[in-house]
């Protein structure tokens, strides 16, 4: 299967057969259901799916070819040159018939309470091609569930999902998808013949962080979720195109909406095989419901007295009027800072970014709210490689993968699934270096676990390691050796705590691959050295020639941190979008620029007095919550734009409600670069308004105005999307110098704080059915690290660092190998970023048992 | 002449034709009832205000699927489902409009789980609109019907017990 | 010592015959050990083949011998092996299908048993003939003795350098795993017995493409009957010629035949293609004629998957073509053996319980149809039958037929069909009379 397929990429050989009268030529390899489907033929069937291996058991898609005596099923048989099928002839008619005959012999008719009804492939089959009455005159067979009406012998097999075996009709997608396409075994077939039944593995529950996708799959209502079930039935929602909030590729997404009572029932995929093939994240299929939430902000609130009161708008832009005019007027523009948060929209940020270069003549902005220090401002390495030019759809025309510094399951869903189905499809190769074992990994020819702290190290022993295998261009290797350290591979080695071995097998893999795909994610770029780590991928893409053969880039995590970063956003945007905003303003602040944590800084000496938060919780998000805190306490005047209460809204003067994404039209560029539009589904919830709609008010309060209308907006915002955003890497090798970081003693485990699998960032936890996949944070730990501890799983754990101190839950992790801790940042509950220290690269805690 | 002939005969001939028939109606029953301290009895298939049947073993028979609401021509009927404590579909709201509705009887032949049914009921003027929006409670029964035509319409199955369940 | 299954043979005939060689050893009661078994000239192909033969060589020796696959299907085996593609890069495998579950057939139970290191033998010639360094003996987890047997041989050949690593100093490596099942009859279905081994719930494999091409973990892979592997080393040591020589022209060798059912001397027979039924049925060396001297009612010629052969039919030469003709199948060459008082509804009752039992649950046709005929066959058997339910089987057997993923869906109806042509009066009689035609006085 796997070569057919990938044949069908380099497709040189095709093949030209009759369907029904039509001829129609298509790549070899492609099925006769697909190439039906090209030209408009539709073949019913249950148990294909685009996505997945044929498995031909519904025999619903039956077609006749000529000169072949029995029905064929088009799932499975390729088209070969002069085949003649008939999709439609009486003999098909007749098959199809008893198909549907023999599923419906022990398919409930309780249509009535199912949730699939009106979207049951079974039911539009059964229409289309069954009898009009039933000629089985026995008792349907009934997996029971005491206790219950005949018709609901429903099992909760997962936090969200919800089995009736009764309706299924074994088609086998969710157990094909779950194992081809997610790499999860968390559901399986058991029994035999008309026993058979789905359900998940003894002991366990399904919930795998896609395992929304099986409901969406299953063609009946075998399996619903409880976010969706009982709810309403489908013929009264309409539905909405949209675009995913929560990941950085820009996930397509359908939303179901009910007009009468402005609410969003659900997310379905709207398939686009260039980002996610159809499947969502069960963040994406769930997080949507933060938008229902009744727990969101529902009118601004004013401090008065200390204490957050109710509101109109009028009275809180009259307060904001007053203050930022104040400071404004006495102590400057450049008092006052912002920070937004990358998921908003192209309009939000470019307003945002608008009303603090003309209105308040400032560069004090932000986006990249959870950055930890950075030693210089400019950042320029780290932006020339996540300005990189990157394109999912590329993974898996990639023969060689490696995944650096990315734990891809918490942090990039769609090009996890992406990386899974090169290697199940087209043969990829994968490569897994990372500071800890990740669950990538077990799809990776080998995974590599290097120390923590040491990833421009690793870099360096795979170029060393080339140069000293001679399989990169000797001029180029003389001139690189010349630049980096004097350390040999060997000590390298052992520094890094991989093997010379493995070095070379990655320089092998990458000097001899065809085409290359090289990921570099978060643990990368939220570590402080990190431009340290771009100059020597910077050497490596130079060496290799990686760019010439494929793709090198960190991805941008947030929907449109790419956006942000094109749109001038940063503090020091690039230099062609700084004189093209010149161009169309007319006017660019010439004053310091400062990021995240100088703004920070600033606030401590009482330098910057007025800040803007929009959608950003740098409370929660800026690794080192200490630090934070201190700051924004000192700021004179904090407003704070959210959907919901957080941390940093606590504090602030004036809060403002936010529309959730699902309540404008917005524009999102994912991290490919490409533009994508999110339509509005409902109207704004409650008071709550849009962040380029609060940006207008407050430049208008101020006496300023951003945008005549929305067309010069739009235009204005065209301009700069317009330029070339990708930054050239540097012409020459650069020097890496490594300097030896002594380990804090008395805290021997390292730490990573990132997002849990079922969460993104600080708003997913308003989310009720995510929440009950996971709701408090752990740290994560290994078998071994547990053991020497002596925890079991479950057991509080006091994590302790130099500066903070949490206790939470230990949970034994089935993939970590090495002595990490992991703990999620997501839930509120726990202060974790507390844990941290701004100018740290690694931060290492120490665990220890709480006594009962 | 003629005149006086044709008049003569309107008086003797056909005026006592007419006044018989009015003294037949006198001895006749009245085909008025004295209303509303009489009631006449309904056709059996007469279609009056909706009512919610219920099982026998008092569980009520709404499932909530939508159906009746898709059926009805007036869209006059509105419901939301939910799910009980045992994991079962029910009606949490079930309302209908008796100032839209037309007495078709498409909800009751739409219904697949014989629950609505057409009652005989045809009093329920109001001096206020909202009194005309009938409620769940308004329309459950407190007791199954007796003669149910459609009482055992419980499905015959064959139990199978799945992997790993108690039998029994 | 006695046999663990202590079955009839015809060894005393084959002992000294120049053609019939499977049974030959079989009722020596040493001749499962090594010794005795290099005795009797084992392991002579086995050297032959890797000192002096290329793989290509052997394949085309075993094509030229004309043997067929012994297991149901009767694929030429030699034409089989050729079909693994020579140039791919990945690992090649092959597989014995020791899970013989076919009801009425105990024949490599028995080969097994007796002459263990005849099937690691010609596994071995397969396994080199195809370029494989891995070979898997699936055997049905039921047979504990065979898997003991088959263990224990394994162990010796591995000891005394008939198998592992450099064998006989040629170089050439090879390692075998017995793998046992548990007991389905859809892993004796070659694509369902490899996603056993892989660890997957034992379904049959859509083909194309077919496991010569895409087996085991997508990798080329031979699955071969332990009967047709046992045949290997004697065309190996006396040339392709001598075993052509046997048989019919297109059915060439021997054959073994599990009788049973209402039959003299039960056991399991070898004899040459072409056989008379009738002879192998009356004959005293053979079965010797039908129990308690009653007239014969039926015969199922080839396991209780292919139709029912009636008493007129049953002069008919046991090869592949001619049982073809006759309306049958030689199948896996358990022949069964009904006299006059067996119910055919209550036969056809056994049998499709057992392949409801039996169904995998893949694909939609055999997993719902099997189920409902055995409810209809059950309301016949009971007396309830209606007028229509004959005409009901018909269809839902045609509905069946030729439309499932593999051989089950078919095995499951053609005894069905051919008993509702052949033996209509009978079924009607059920139907109309609600009692049974014949009066049954035994039960199985």
């Amino acid at each position: 299967m796997s070569e057919v397929v990938k044949e069908k990429i380099t497709a040189v050989d095709t093949v030209t057969c009759t369907i029904d009268g039509q001829q129609i030529t298509v790549p070899r390899g492609t099925s006769v259901f697909d190439a039906a489907g090209q030209i408009g033929i539709v073949i019913p069937a249950f148990c294909n799916h685009a996505k997945l291996k044929p498995v031909g058991a519904c025999r619903m898609c039956y077609v006749e070819i000529e000169k072949m005596p029995k029905l064929q099923v088009s799932c499975a048989t390729m088209a070969t040159d002069g085949m003649v099928v008939s999709t439609n002839s009486q003999q098909v008619r007749e098959g199809r018939k008893a198909v549907i005959e023999f599923t419906l012999i022990n398919h409930p008719l309780d249509c009535p309470t199912c949730d699939k009804g009106g979207e049951c492939d079974l039911q539009d089959l059964t229409f289309d091609h069954g009898y009009d009455d039933s000629r089985f005159g026995f008792d349907k067979m009934r997996f029971i569930e005491e206790e219950k009406r005949d018709t609901f012998d429903d099992l909760k097999i997962g936090p969200e999902i919800v089995l009736n075996r009764n309706r299924c009709i074994l088609c086998y997608k969710c157990v094909r998808a779950n194992k081809e396409a997610f790499g999860e075994y968390d559901i399986g077939a058991f029994e035999r013949g008309d026993l058979t039944e789905i359900n998940a593995t003894p002991g366990g529950e399904v919930s795998n962080p896609f395992s929304g996708n099986l409901v969406e799959i299953c063609p009946v209502g075998a399996l619903t979720n409880s976010d969706w079930r009982y709810k309403i039935r489908v013929w009264l929602t309409k539905t909405v195109p949209s675009i995913c909030n929560f990941s950085g590729s820009g996930t397509n997404i359908t939303f179901y909406k009910e007009d009468h009572k402005n609410f969003v029932y659900r997310v379905t995929s709207r398939c686009n095989d260039a980002i996610d093939d159809g499947w969502l994240s069960d963040i994406t299929r769930y997080g949507y419901q933060i938008v229902n939430s009744e727990s969101r902000l529902k009118t601004p609130l004013i401090k008065k007295g200390g204490k957050q009161v109710k509101a109109s708008w009028d009275e809180a832009l009259a307060v904001i009027k007053k203050h930022m005019g104040q400071i404004k007027d006495q102590s400057g523009g450049v008092c006052i800072g912002g920070l937004i948060s990358p998921s908003l929209d192209n309009a939000s940020l470019y307003s945002f970014s608008k009303l603090f270069r003309t209105v308040f003549k400032s560069n004090n902005i932000d986006f990249r709210g959870d950055y930890r220090y950075l030693p210089s401002v400019t950042d320029s390495l780290f932006t020339i490689a996540a300005s990189q030019p990157f394109s999912i759809s590329d993974i898996e025309k990639s023969d060689v993968i490696i995944t650096f510094g990315t734990d891809l399951i918490r942090e990039h869903h769609n090009e996890y699934l992406k990386i899974r189905r090169a290697v199940n499809f087209y043969n990829s190769t994968v490569y897994s270096v990372n500071p800890y074992a990740v669950k990538t990994a077990d799809i990776a020819k080998s995974e590599m676990v290097y120390s923590p702290g040491t990833d421009e190290l690793v870099i360096n022993g795979i170029c060393l390691v080339a140069i000293e295998k001679k399989l990169v261009n000797s001029s180029a290797a003389a001139k690189l050796k010349s630049k980096i350290s004097k350390l040999s591979p060997g000590v390298l080695a052992k520094l890094t705590g991989l093997s010379k071995e493995q070095f070379e097998e990655l320089a092998e893999a990458i000097s001899s691959a065809k085409k290359v795909t090289f990921i570099v994610g978060e643990i990368v770029a939220r570590s402080l050295d990190r431009d340290k780590i771009c100059a020597a991928l910077s050497n490596l893409n130079k060496l290799f020639g990686v760019q010439d053969k494929g793709q090198l880039a960190v991805l941008s995590r947030y929907a449109n941190s790419k956006g942000a970063q094109k749109l001038g956003l940063s503090a020091t945007p690039y230099e062609i979008v700084k004189d093209e905003l010149k161009k169309i303003w007319g006017e660019y602040p010439d004053c310091q620029p400062r990021n995240t944590d100088a703004m920070i800084n600033l606030m401590k000496k009482e330098e910057i007095k007025g800040f803007i938060t929009v959608g950003a919780n740098p409370m929660r998000l800026y690794p080192d919550r200490s630090f934070a805190s201190e700051g924004l306490e000192h700021v004179d005047f904090l407003v704070a734009c959210d959907m919901f209460e957080t941390e940093t809204t606590e504090l602030a003067d004036v809060v403002l409600p936010l529309c959730s994404w699902a309540e404008y039209d917005g524009d999102y560029i994912n991290l490919e670069g490409k533009v994508q539009t999110g339509k509005q589904a409902i109207k704004p919830k409650y008071e709550s308004k849009a962040a380029f709609e609060i940006m207008e008010l407050i430049a208008r309060q101020l006496g300023a105005k951003l945008f005549e209308n929305e067309q010069v907006k739009n235009e204005e915002i065209e301009k700069l999307l317009k330029l070339d955003s990708v930054l050239p890497w540097p012409d020459d090798f650069l020097k890496i110098e490594y300097e030896k970081k002594s380990s804090q003693d008395g805290y021997p485990v390292p730490l990573f704080i990132c997002d849990d699998p079922h969460h993104s960032g600080h708003l997913t936890e308003k989310s009720p059915s995510l929440l009950n996949f996971s709701d408090s944070a752990y740290v994560e730990l290994s078998k071994g690290l547990a053991a020497k501890i002596g925890v079991a799983d479950g057991d509080p754990l006091r994590v302790e660092s130099p500066v903070g101190k949490i206790v939470v839950p230990a949970k034994i992790s089935p993939v970590l190998n090495s002595d990490v801790a992991i703990i999620p940042r997501n839930f509120s509950s726990t202060q974790t970023t507390s844990l941290l220290m701004r100018k740290k690269r690694v931060d290492s805690v120490k665990l220890t048992r709480v006594e009962e | 002449m003629k005149e006086i002939l044709t008049a003569l005969g309107r008086i003797f001939i056909r005026m006592p034709i007419g006044m018989l028939v009015v003294l037949k109606h006198l001895f006749k029953k009245p085909v008025t009832l004295d209303y509303p301290r009489k009631k006449k009895p309904m056709a059996p298939r007469f279609m009056g205000r909706q009512y919610l049947e219920r099982y026998d073993d008092g569980s009520e028979r709404c499932v909530s699927c939508g159906l009746c609401a898709a059926a009805c021509p007036a869209d006059c009927i509105y419901m939301e489902p939910a799910e009980n404590e045992k994991g079962e579909r029910y009606a949490k709201v079930f309302e209908i409009n008796l100032l839209r509705c037309i007495f078709c009887g498409f909800c009751e032949e739409a219904c697949p789980e014989e629950a609505i049914f057409m009652g005989h009921h045809y009093e329920f003027s109001a001096d206020n609109r909202d009194s005309f929006i009938w409620t769940k409670e308004d329309m459950l029964v407190k007791h199954p019907r007796k003669d149910n035509p459609f009482k055992t319409l419980f499905r015959r199955v064959r139990k199978v017990y799945g992997v790993g369940e108690k039998k029994g | 010592m006695t046999f663990y299954s202590p079955v009839l043979t015809n060894a005393k005939e084959i002992a000294g015959h120049d053609k019939l060689h499977l049974f030959e050893f079989v009722e020596d009661e040493k001749q499962y050990q090594l010794k005795r078994y290099l005795k009797h000239g084992g392991y002579a192909a086995w050297k032959t083949v890797l000192g002096k033969m290329k793989p290509e060589e052997v394949i085309e020796e075993v094509k030229k011998s004309g043997l067929r696959g012994r297991g149901g299907a009767g694929f030429p085996t030699g034409m089989k092996w050729s079909f693994v593609p020579k140039d791919s890069p990945k690992e090649r495998y092959l597989c014995c299908n020791a899970d013989e579950s076919e009801p009425g057939t105990c024949k490599d139970r028995v080969l097994m048993e007796r002459d263990p290191h005849v099937v690691i033998e010609g596994m071995a010639i397969g396994a080199y003939a195809i370029g494989c360094h891995l070979m898997f003996c699936y055997i049905r987890g039921e047979f504990h003795h065979c898997i003991e047997r088959i263990e224990k041989a394994t162990e010796e050949a591995y000891s005394k350098g008939h198998l592992g690593k450099n064998i006989y100093g040629s170089g050439y490596d090879l390692e075998m795993i017995i793998h046992t099942g548990a007991g389905a009859y859809m892993c004796g279905e070659e694509t369902g017995l490899l996603n056993s081994i892989e660890g997957e719930k034992g379904m049959a494999r859509i083909r194309p493409p077919f496991p010569a091409i895409e087996g085991l973990w997508e990798c080329p892979t031979i699955v071969n009957n332990v009967e047709s592997l046992a045949a290997v080393p004697h065309i190996i040591n006396r040339g392709a010629d001598w075993y052509r020589s046997m048989g019919t022209e297109k059915s060439a060798g021997t054959k073994l035949f599990s009788l049973s059912g209402h039959i003299n001397r039960p056991g399991n027979y070898e004899v040459e293609l072409g056989f008379s039924l009738q002879k192998l049925i009356y004959d005293s060396n053979y079965g010797n004629g039908i129990s308690d001297g009653k007239k014969l009612k039926a015969v199922i010629p080839g396991g209780v998957s292919t139709p029912f052969l009636t008493p007129d039919k049953v002069d008919v030469p046991l090869d592949y073509e001619s049982l073809t003709e006759a309306g049958s199948m030689l199948g896996s060459g358990g022949v069964i053996v009904l006299h006059e008082d067996t119910c055919i509804v209550w036969t056809i009752l056994k049998l499709i319980k057992f392949f409801r039992h039996e169904s995998c649950g893949k694909c939609t046709p055999c997993r719902e149809g099997t189920g409902w005929l055995e409810q209809i066959i059950q309301k016949i058997e009971d007396g309830r039958g209606g007028p229509d339910d004959l005409e009901k089987l018909d269809s839902i057997c045609g509905n069946i037929l030729g439309r499932t993923i593999c051989p089950l869906g078919d095995a499951a109806v053609m005894p069905i069909q051919s008993t509702l042509k052949d033996w209509r009066d009978e079924w009607l009689y059920h139907i109309e009379h609600k009692k049974c035609l014949v009066k049954q006085d035994f039960g199985f």
